[in-house]
């Protein structure tokens, strides 16, 4: 696939990502600076360019530290007159919101279109902000794609409208395009041999102050009136006119965008029904009045089907008093305004409204999945097996006092933040009090010491989040000599996003030294930080011990809890092992001895590491249940070995024969 | 027009996108062929709920390819809809349960892999024989294996449930593609050798 993502032409045909769709699109119109701080699940959209770099002539990818920053490059190359692509999580606009209020101002250059994964229903994310709203004042045109196809050209086509009306485009893509995986046509790229940078001053567009700043919002809004023209002309917005006359069904019509449109289009299909008046928006801000009163023209009723707060109703209810449309419009009173809107939603939602039975086939589904869902235990994330988080969170526990065995709660508050360790609030943890956005643990930690004086404050960050935003939360905690405990959890990597580097990477995954690597002590010491510990958090009872007497201490203490992701080093193993092909070399193994096993569950629910599993005897239902540590999953990190407090797990060295075959030596330790 | 949907569940790192991705490529001969169906990811969360859609799409005419009231498809399978699910693990089985109808196909892993609320001992995890009895309710047609006692047994690891039960996919449902397509996709991707065998134990079952 990635030769096909560099060198596809016009023609060709491939299996591809939403998100490398998007990717696709910005290189065919021939981007040369491509910028994002990592969020799920707009991610790969810079992967796809960034891990095929060096196949693609002048490209310049950055994965900047915080999205303010991102935005903020993107604009510089596009005043550069190189085409630029930024993306980020919905959330990440609230980061970078102060950039995009300043785009409109300024203009662009060469084309710049920022794509945004939202994410309904929130299974990867802290919130479901719907970020077509800011377009109401940054002015940001807004363009919603519904499937892969659209997703390459009307990002494809997203740098010319920049270009031509000089603003930034939001590309919108809600997880469910940014994780489709579909046919994409290629289509041919732009001579990349003509990219090149050439930075011109412009004042009266870039300088914004008093008088200026004012000239320059006349100006935008005048250039927002010229887009709705071409948006009642575009190619973007489609006109479905009815199939049926002179019945009442003629005069019902549907206004639908992304990948809800899609939901719409099956739906209608689904109840055989695909006779409507349809507009699909493929430009929802801002709307041509001319276009949406033409469509409510000879209409009686029509339903805006949309997610999230009905961004689109808003606006078109508007239009509607402005023109005097005296129909009904329906939207919210629908389709609900919060979680994911699935297919399912828009079937009942259509098929109640209009009064058309959806098939007995997913009516008797739905009834069947209803009584089910009750029986089915939730299953809910949790850390990798190996993961030093699991150390970090199951230390601070202990240290606080915590058992999830016999109910004792902690004594301790614990700041949340963003990150894998996130998944520390789940259970058995529940080691979270608070999660919000990036960097809310210590800044709102540090004023409940103020406010609160009687308890005791851990405040949780991961190396990335702290580079994100955290330097400036930190040297406020310092100044105001917070009593609080601040651990960084340094695993060198951001790694819910898929490993992209931080400041603290100081080898890359081929072993390559990263230049510019921050030691984060150091820059600890510069800010003023006088109480720095640095611990491997799979040392739990040591770990544990200093966090106790951290916080004995008062002021502001921090805390590194240093080891790298196991993902990676795991990875970096497989590399070094095909490298060196395992010459006598020595395996260690774990093994609980279910005989010495009391199940005092200090492993199996309080560790709670998924390798450590619990089977019934012969495999009979009624027969006694004992715990064993899976081979397979297993990565002999030894946390378990240290908490047992029974001496139930031994820790076994063998020492590989290196004349007979790994392989089944590998094999019969396994078996063991 | 005709559709075929699969949707293939499971936990986070049992290869159920990469299923997904194998099946996808399969329809890349023709233009009168298209196929979509959208992914939830684990991210690198392990024990998280994934899920991969199939939706195969085979149009009758250029005309309806070309009608934008019939060549847009939704990513999402809605309940009841889908022919066949495939499930690398049984509760997940059982939340998946929803896609399917009485005429669809199940192909479902035996092997469980506990949630944490199971663990805590909030909450029981239900007997093979009670989920048999829930899946039975909606299908007859349901087929069962241990795919993570065949993978070891063969590839010494779990690496190989996904592949596996592709070719239980091929072998007891009408999937209208061609098994000779996937053996070839399999022989161009990587450890070719390997999934070909794991194809071929499941063809076999």
């Amino acid at each position: 696939m990635a030769n096909l993502f560099v060198d596809g032409k016009y023609g060709d045909r491939g299996i591809i990502l939403g998100n490398e769709a998007i990717a696709r699109g910005a290189l065919e119109a021939g981007i040369g600076y491509a910028s994002m701080y990592p969020g799920t699940p707009a991610s790969e959209i810079i992967i796809a360019l960034d891990k095929n770099k060096k196949n693609i002539k002048n490209i310049y990818t950055e994965f900047s530290l915080n999205e303010h920053i991102s935005l903020h490059g993107a604009i510089g190359a596009s005043w550069s007159g190189i085409r630029s692509l930024c993306a980020m999580k919905n959330v990440g606009l609230n980061v970078a919101s102060e950039p995009a209020h300043f785009l409109a101002y300024t203009g662009v250059k060469a084309g710049l279109v920022l794509a945004i994964g939202s994410d309904p229903g929130a299974p990867s994310s802290s919130n479901e902000q719907d970020d077509r709203w800011y377009s109401l004042h940054t002015y940001m045109p807004i363009i919603e794609p519904s499937n892969i196809q659209e997703a390459k050209d009307f990002t494809k086509k997203a740098f010319d409208i920049s270009e031509q009306f000089s603003f930034g485009i939001i590309l919108m893509a809600p997880s469910r395009l940014c994780h489709n995986a579909g046919i994409l046509h290629f289509g041919d790229c732009l001579d990349r041999d003509l990219i090149s940078g050439n930075f011109k001053r412009d004042p009266e567009n870039y300088l914004n102050l008093f008088n200026l700043a004012v000239k320059n919002h006349k100006k935008y809004l005048e250039r927002s009136e010229l887009l709705k023209q071409y948006a009642y002309n575009s190619e973007l917005n489609m006109i479905i006119d009815a199939q049926i006359s002179s019945t009442k069904n003629s005069r019902i019509g549907f206004i639908s965008s992304g990948v809800i449109y899609s939901h719409l289009i099956e739906a209608l299909n689904f109840i055989n029904a695909d006779y409507y008046k349809i507009l699909k928006l493929g430009i929802t801000f801002p709307l041509s009045e001319k276009l949406i009163g033409e469509f409510l023209d000879n209409l009686d009723e029509v339903v805006i089907v949309e997610e999230a707060e009905g961004f689109l109703e808003f606006q078109i209810k508007k239009i509607a008093f402005e023109i005097g449309y005296h129909g009904k419009i329906h939207g919210k009173n629908i389709f609900k305004a919060y979680g994911e809107l699935t297919i399912d939603d828009v079937i009942k939602g259509v098929s109640g409204f209009l009064g058309k039975a959806a098939p007995e086939h997913f009516t008797a589904a739905v009834n069947k999945s209803e009584i089910l869902s009750a029986q089915i235990p939730q299953r809910m994330g949790t850390f990798c097996v190996g993961c030093p988080h699991r150390g970090t969170i199951y230390s601070i526990l202990k240290a606080s006092g915590y058992s999830n065995t016999d109910s004792k709660d902690r004594d301790v508050i614990i700041a949340g933040d963003i990150g894998c360790y996130t998944l520390g609030l789940l259970p058995p943890y529940n080691a979270m009090d608070w999660l919000t956005c990036m960097n809310s643990g210590l800044s709102i930690g540090q004023a409940i010491s103020i406010a609160d004086k009687s308890k005791k404050i851990i405040a949780l960050v991961g190396d990335s989040t702290f580079y994100h935003s955290g330097i400036p939360v930190l040297m406020n905690a310092i100044q105001n000599n917070s009593d609080i405990l601040y651990i960084i959890l340094d695993n060198s990597w951001t790694a819910m996003t898929g490993h992209q580097k931080t400041p603290s990477t100081k080898t890359d995954i081929d072993g390559t030294p990263v230049p510019h690597s921050v030691n984060l002590k150091d820059l600890l010491k510069s800010l003023g930080v006088s109480y720095i510990k640095t611990v491997d958090p799979n040392s739990v009872k040591r770990f544990s011990v200093i966090i106790k007497e951290a916080l004995k201490e008062k002021g502001l203490k921090v805390i590194i809890a240093k080891r790298e992701c196991i993902l990676q080093e795991e990875r970096r193993k497989k590399i070094k092992n095909l490298k060196s092909k395992l010459e006598n070399s020595s395996e260690i193994i774990y093994e609980l001895q279910k005989e010495r096993c009391v199940k005092c569950n200090e492993c199996f629910v309080e560790l709670a590491c998924p390798a450590i599993q619990s089977v019934k005897e012969n495999g009979i239902n009624n027969g006694k249940e004992y715990y064993f540590i899976d081979p397979v999953s297993c990565v002999k990190c030894g946390v378990c070995y240290e908490v047992c407090p029974n001496s139930a797990i031994r820790k076994v060295e063998f020492n590989l024969n290196p004349s007979i075959d790994l392989k089944s030596q590998m094999h019969f330790l396994n078996n063991k | 027009m005709k559709k075929f949907n699969i949707a293939i569940t499971g936990l986070g790192g049992q290869g159920i996108i990469t299923a997904g991705t194998i099946l996808k490529n399969a329809v890349l001969d023709s233009a009168m062929q298209d196929v979509s169906g959208s992914e939830r990811r684990g991210g690198a969360q392990r024990e998280g709920y994934v899920e991969a859609f199939v939706k195969y799409i085979f149009y009758d005419s250029i005309a309806e390819l070309q009608n934008p009231r019939k060549n847009m498809h939704s990513p999402m399978i809605a309940s009841g809809d889908a022919d066949v699910l495939i499930s690398l693990e049984p509760l997940e089985t059982l939340r998946a349960a929803s896609y399917v109808n009485k005429n669809s196909v199940i192909i479902f892993n035996t092997n469980p892999h506990i949630p944490i609320s199971v663990r805590m001992g909030k909450n029981k995890y239900p007997e093979l024989d009670d989920i048999l009895e829930s899946l039975h309710g909606i299908t007859e047609n349901v087929f069962y294996y241990d795919f993570n006692k065949l993978s070891i047994e063969n590839f010494g690891s779990i690496i190989s449930c996904n592949v596996i039960s592709l070719g239980v996919l091929f072998a007891k449902t009408n999937i209208p593609v061609s098994k000779n397509v996937i053996e070839n996709i399999l022989l161009k991707g990587s450890k070719a050798k390997d999934n070909l065998r794991a194809f071929d134990i499941g063809l076999n079952l």
